[in-house]
Order: C-alpha cells, then sequence, then structure tokens
C-alpha cells in the first residue's frame, strides 16, 4: 500500500497534436506527494508544468501512466467522478484568475458549492469567512473587474478553498502580481499549509518557490531534479521587513 | 442530484446577467408566439363569425336539395346532379301532412333578377318563397307587410324588398304601393324587412327582394320544381329524427322503390355547421402553417443566439467545469435557460397576440377570437423549438473538456 502519499504518478505522458506536429508535453512522469506537503514545480516555458497541474487537478487526462490520488485510481474514474474529485477534492487557483466576470466576489466564492451534493451548513456565513480569510471584507459585492489583480486572486483562492480540499493546486499563483501582493498571497498560502493542506505551485520565480518544502523541476517534459529545502522563507517575515508602497512615498516626503 | 430550484436560480442568474441576449432571444419568441396566436384568432374569429351567422338564420333547420347524395358532396351535387328538378310544391304538402317534427317548411327559388324603378335600376337576388318565411328564415318585417298565403296561392305579384335594394331604388321615397318591374313584369311593393348585414363571405344580404314562389313559378320563370326546401323542427334535438321522417316521406312521394338511391338529399344545421367548420378549419390550418412557418425561422434565429452565446461563454462553461460542474449540471443550466427565456418570451407574445387581437376587433373590420388551443399550441411549439435548438448548443457545452474552455479566449 502506498498510504502515505496523497498523491502518486506513474509514467504519465501526454502529447498534443496539432495536424502533423506532435508535442510531447510530458514523457514519463513519476512523483510522490505526502499529505501535507507544500511543492513548488519550476521548469522552463513549455517545459510541461501546466499540464501536469491540469492532470493532478482532473481537468486533463493523462495518455498513459498512472494517477492515484488519495489511493484511488483516477484513471478508473468516470467524467462525474472526476466531476466531484474537481469539486471537492482539489482546489484549483488559475494564474489567470479564471473568476466569472459576471458574477460579484460572494458569488464568486460561492460557486462551488452550487456543484456540490450535500449542502452547506449556513453557507453564507462559511462563504463570509473565507472571504474574510483572504482579506477580502468589504468587497463581497465586487465584480472582478472592480478589483485588483492581488485582489481577484484573493477571489480565486477563496473559491478554491470553499469546499475544503485537502489539495490546493495553484499554477503561477503570483505571476501577475507585484513581489508585496505575490509575497501576501504566499502567506496565505503558508497558513493554508499550516492547517494541513497539501500545496502544490507552480513558478518562475526562485523567491517565491523557496517558502515551500520541496522544489521540483521539469525540463522537456520530465522531472530532471528535486531539491528539498530546509529552512523555507516565511512570508510573514518578509512582509513584515517590507515597506508598504505608501510608508516608502511618505519617506520620500 | 441538485434540485430544480437551483437550476432555475442559476438559469434566471445567468439570463439576468446577461440582459442584452436574452432580450434578443425572447424577442424572437415573442414574436413568434405572438404571430402563431394573432393569426389563429383571426382563423378563429372568422370561423366563430361563419357559424354565427348561421346559427342565426335558426339552429334547426333542414336543408332539402335535389339530386342524390351518393357521395361525399351532398350539397355540391345539386350543381352537377341531373336530377335537379325532383323536388315540387306538393313534397311540401305531403312533409306537412305526414311528419311529427316537422313544424314550418318553405319552398326557395333563388335567382339573380334585373329590378327597375322609373329610371332606376339594379340586379338583386330574388328569394321566392312561402309566406312562412318570416318564421323559417328569421325575416324581420321593417314596414309593410310580407306576403300572405292568399298571395301564394294568387300567384300575386308583390314584392317585399331588403334594405339595400329599397335604398338604391327608393332612396328616401316611401315604396310601399309602388310599382317596381322584375323581369319586365310589374310588382307591388308591399313591405320591406330588416337589415340583416352582409353574411360571413361578404355578400350584401340585404339587396335581395322576396316574392312569392308562386309567382315565380308561373310568371316569372315558368317551372314546376323547386331549388330548395327548407324545414324546420320545434326542438334542435329532433332534427335527425325529422331528417330520417323526411326522407321517408319524401321517397314514397316520389315513388322511389327499396333499393334505389334517393333523388333528394336532406342536410341538418349541424352537417352544414360542419361542412363550413372544416372550410375555416382548413383556412386556420394554413395560416396557423405561415405562423409555424415563423417560429421555425425564429427558433433558428434562437439556435443561432444559443450557439454563439455557448461560444461566447465557453471560457464559462470551463470555469464551472473546472470547478466541479458535471456535464448535466452545464445541460441543465442551458437547458433551463431555454426554458424559462421560452416560457417568459411566449407568456409575454401571448400578451402581445391579445392586445393585437383587441386593436383589430376594435378598429378593423375584422373579427378575431383568440383560442385557449391557440395559445398552447403556440406555447407548446415555441417550447419545443426552443428545446430542440437548445439542446444542441447546450449538449455541445457541456461535452468541452474544460481545459479546452478555458484556453478559449
Ligand atoms: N492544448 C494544447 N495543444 C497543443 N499543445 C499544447 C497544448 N497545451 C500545451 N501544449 C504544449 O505543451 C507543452 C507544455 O505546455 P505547458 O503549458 O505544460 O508548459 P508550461 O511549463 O506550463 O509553460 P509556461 O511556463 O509557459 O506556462 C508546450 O510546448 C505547449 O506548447
Ligand atoms: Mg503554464
Amino acid at each position: 500500500m502506498t498510504d502515505e502519499f496523497i498523491i502518486k504518478i506513474e509514467n504519465i505522458f501526454k502529447t498534443y497534436k496539432i495536424g502533423d506536429i506532435e508535442v510531447r508535453a510530458l514523457r514519463g512522469v513519476d512523483l510522490q506527494i505526502i499529505k501535507g506537503e507544500f511543492i513548488a514545480i519550476m521548469g522552463p516555458s513549455g517545459s510541461g508544468k501546466s499540464t501536469l497541474m491540469n492532470i493532478l487537478g482532473c481537468l486533463d487526462i493523462p495518455d498513459s501512466g498512472k494517477y492515484f490520488l488519495e489511493n484511488i485510481e483516477v484513471g478508473k474514474l468516470n467524467d462525474n467522478h472526476l466531476a466531484n474529485i474537481r469539486n471537492m477534492k482539489v482546489g484549483f487557483v488559475f494564474q489567470t484568475f479564471n473568476l466569472l466576470s459576471r458574477l460579484n466576489t460572494f458569488q464568486n466564492v460561492e460557486l462551488p458549492t452550487i456543484y456540490t451534493k450535500t449542502k452547506l451548513k449556513n453557507r453564507k456565513l462559511v462563504i463570509n469567512q473565507y472571504i474574510e480569510s483572504v482579506g477580502l471584507k468589504g468587497k463581497e459585492k465586487n465584480k472582478p473587474n472592480e478589483l485588483s489583480g492581488g485582489e481577484r486572486q484573493r477571489v480565486a483562492i477563496a473559491r478554491a478553498l470553499i469546499n475544503d480540499p485537502a489539495i490546493i493546486l495553484a499554477d503561477e499563483p503570483t505571476g501577475n502580481l507585484d513581489s508585496r501582493t505575490g509575497e501576501e498571497i504566499m502567506a496565505i498560502f503558508q497558513k493554508l499549509n499550516k492547517q494541513g493542506k497539501t500545496i502544490i505551485l507552480v513558478t518562475h520565480e526562485l523567491d517565491i518557490a523557496r517558502h515551500t518544502q520541496r522544489i521540483i523541476y521539469l525540463r522537456d517534459g520530465l522531472i530532471i531534479k528535486q531539491e528539498r529545502i530546509e529552512n523555507p522563507v516565511m512570508a510573514d517575515e518578509i512582509l513584515s521587513k517590507m515597506p508598504k508602497l505608501e510608508d516608502r512615498i511618505s519617506v520620500l516626503k | 442530484m441538485r434540485s430544480f430550484g437551483k437550476n432555475i436560480i442559476i438559469a434566471f442568474q445567468s439570463l439576468f446577467l446577461n440582459k442584452l441576449r436574452s432580450a434578443l432571444t425572447m424577442l424572437g419568441i415573442i414574436i413568434g408566439v405572438g404571430a402563431v396566436v394573432a393569426v389563429m384568432s383571426i382563423g378563429t374569429g372568422a370561423q366563430a363569425s361563419v357559424i354565427d351567422s348561421i346559427q342565426g338564420i335558426g339552429s334547426n333547420l333542414i336543408i332539402i336539395m335535389p339530386g342524390g347524395s351518393d357521395d361525399d358532396m351532398g350539397a355540391l351535387n345539386q350543381f352537377t346532379s341531373a336530377n335537379k328538378e325532383s323536388l315540387k310544391l306538393q313534397d311540401i304538402d305531403a312533409i306537412k301532412k305526414h311528419s311529427r317534427y316537422v313544424d314550418g317548411i318553405i319552398p326557395v327559388i333563388l335567382s339573380a333578377a334585373p329590378v327597375t324603378y322609373k329610371d332606376k335600376g339594379s340586379n338583386v337576388s330574388i328569394y321566392a318563397s312561402s309566406e312562412e318565411a318570416v318564421g323559417v328564415y328569421n325575416f324581420e318585417i321593417d314596414t309593410g307587410k310580407f306576403f300572405s298565403k292568399s298571395d301564394i296561392a294568387n300567384s300575386s305579384n308583390v314584392a317585399v324588398l331588403g334594405k339595400t335594394i329599397k335604398n338604391k331604388l327608393f332612396s328616401n321615397e316611401d315604396p310601399l304601393g309602388k310599382s317596381i318591374k322584375i323581369f319586365g313584369k310589374n310588382f307591388k311593393v308591399i313591405g320591406t324587412v330588416k337589415s340583416k348585414g352582409a353574411n360571413t363571405f361578404g355578400q350584401d344580404q340585404d339587396n335581395t327582394i322576396a316574392i312569392p314562389v308562386t309567382t315565380a313559378m308561373n310568371k316569372l320563370y315558368g317551372q314546376n320544381y323547386l331549388n330548395l326546401i327548407i324545414a324546420k323542427t320545434a326542438e334542435e334535438k329532433n332534427l335527425n329524427l325529422a331528417s330520417e321522417e323526411i326522407t321517408r316521406i319524401l321517397r314514397k312521394q316520389h315513388n322511389i322503390k327499396s333499393g334505389q338511391k334517393n333523388d333528394f338529399s336532406i342536410e341538418n344545421q349541424t352537417e352544414i355547421l360542419n361542412a363550413l367548420s372544416a372550410v375555416t378549419n382548413i383556412f386556420t390550418i394554413a395560416i396557423s402553417g405561415i405562423a409555424a412557418i415563423s417560429l421555425l425561422v425564429g427558433g433558428i434565429g434562437i439556435m443561432n443566439i444559443m450557439l454563439v452565446s455557448v461560444t461566447e461563454r465557453t471560457r464559462e462553461i470551463g470555469i464551472r467545469k473546472a470547478i466541479g460542474a458535471k456535464n448535466r449540471d452545464i445541460l441543465t443550466q442551458f437547458l433551463t435557460e431555454s426554458v424559462v427565456l421560452s416560457l417568459t418570451g411566449g407568456l409575454m407574445g401571448i400578451i402581445f397576440a391579445l392586445v393585437i387581437s383587441l386593436l383589430l376587433n376594435k378598429y378593423s373590420p375584422i373579427l378575431t377570437s383568440v383560442s385557449f388551443s391557440s395559445i398552447a399550441l403556440a406555447i407548446s411549439f415555441s417550447t419545443f423549438v426552443r428545446l430542440f435548438f437548445g439542446i444542441y448548443p447546450a449538449m455541445r457545452a457541456a461535452r468541452l473538456n474544460p481545459i479546452e474552455a478555458l484556453r478559449f479566449e
């Protein structure tokens, strides 16, 4: 048995075809992740990071190879089961937020609960709690276009958290954000990790990756290196040292 | 499974958040349903007024025509059958004598003739009958009197004028006692009848002159046969019994042996109504067909909007699927949107049609009547069209792979 691994993939292949051209995005990837781990995936553009994340998030299906999620072989599940996993077991945070532009913050965060079998108790209260926990209290009625990039990403994180999934997958969650806002997002992830969530995030920035416990390097669809971070950077500490922009402006005066 | 109520909420939310798109889609349905109901209201209105005008004559009439009815075209047979001289005045006496159910019976000869008074002239319908026509055919005397039994016995040259011909020949002059010429023969005007208005086919029922049937037979046409015999029963429920009775009496009167065919045909009011309804039904079906085609075209338009909206909403579908919506959820969302649109649109279409039909009734000569069946037809058809054209785009949307949908820009 492979009890200790919340995620285990074996020899995953994924090839995209555009006309006659084949792009081999993943070429035999093996990976084991322990429950409660915080992992960063790095690698050059086009190396297959997003492809791997999509497969882990059950948004896409590998051509071959096995994927065990909490010891269940995902490849054997039908569409409805996969939808349930996306709904309940993994929360996905996208680089481009992927919020519904016509819905406000509250409605966007609420969205996954609409597709859940069992009714959430105290739904309104729980949703508002999650909105508060990502620091968006007072912005419940704002539409995405009335929010900053960082705020949108927080909405997306709250949405990913609403059904209390064991796993958070985040594909370049800080890619569109300035360094301070990125740091704040990392603080949220570290807090969640401390609460026991397994988190996997894709990033291009080593500074961001150093917040995690393990970095996995991908290149040309293969894992080429793994690195343990003995002393992860604590976002809270950095934030406390990092002066706020308005502080710096006031210093200049 | 999520509850039906939740689906409705999502659908309403989505419709409300896309007001313009919803409004455009709905417009198609409103116009489609409105057109169907309005057009059908004209059809049923025409039908109702046909039935009205026939029942205005009296709903318990039996019409006996010369010529057998060996096929379904009974009523038309008198024009084609060789034996159009089979009905005689004696037949009326025989029926009067032997029938238990017949309450009144009149001979009818219909023709058109030139009429003149002094220097004025016109063509009119000559309605030759007996004194009983007043009761059977619902003539209402305006001035003077109708011709009498003795006028019939004497083949008197007397005439009773309808409103139109009266006005044409006499304008403001009092016609009573004046002498007019029909086919060059002098007739004395003894009465006028009240206006009956135009019938459903637009014919003026007042451009008519009634004269004694015997005068027409002996002095105008020299014929010994009748065009029609109209009989009346006291009660409508006896119509069929009376028809059978008349058949028996006439067969005996005409010496028709058993096994031989009738040389006359009998129709009663109910049958005539049915025949006429059949005609107006065809009319209604034809215009409904046109309306249905417009609904169909509207439906294709709706499908277009649905397809475009699916394309537009591919990212939305991707996002919904990425956070756990099942294919079924997407499908139900789109279908519910479809149904909500078609029901609200349908409802507004009906209101639209009601307004149109009211306006037509009020400000145009067209009579309309909105029937429940036309509403039911329009609603079920538009729902069907919507579902049919909604299902395809919805299935397409539901089948999308979340990643493909998300990549859509
Ligand atoms: N839907 C697709 N169709 C065709 N090719 C694809 C598709 N998705 C990804 N690819 C190709 O697969 C390879 C891996 O793509 P992937 O998105 O996983 O890279 P990535 O590591 O996330 O890159 P980046 O850092 O730029 O986001 C790339 O060469 C890309 O062009
Ligand atoms: Mg990527």
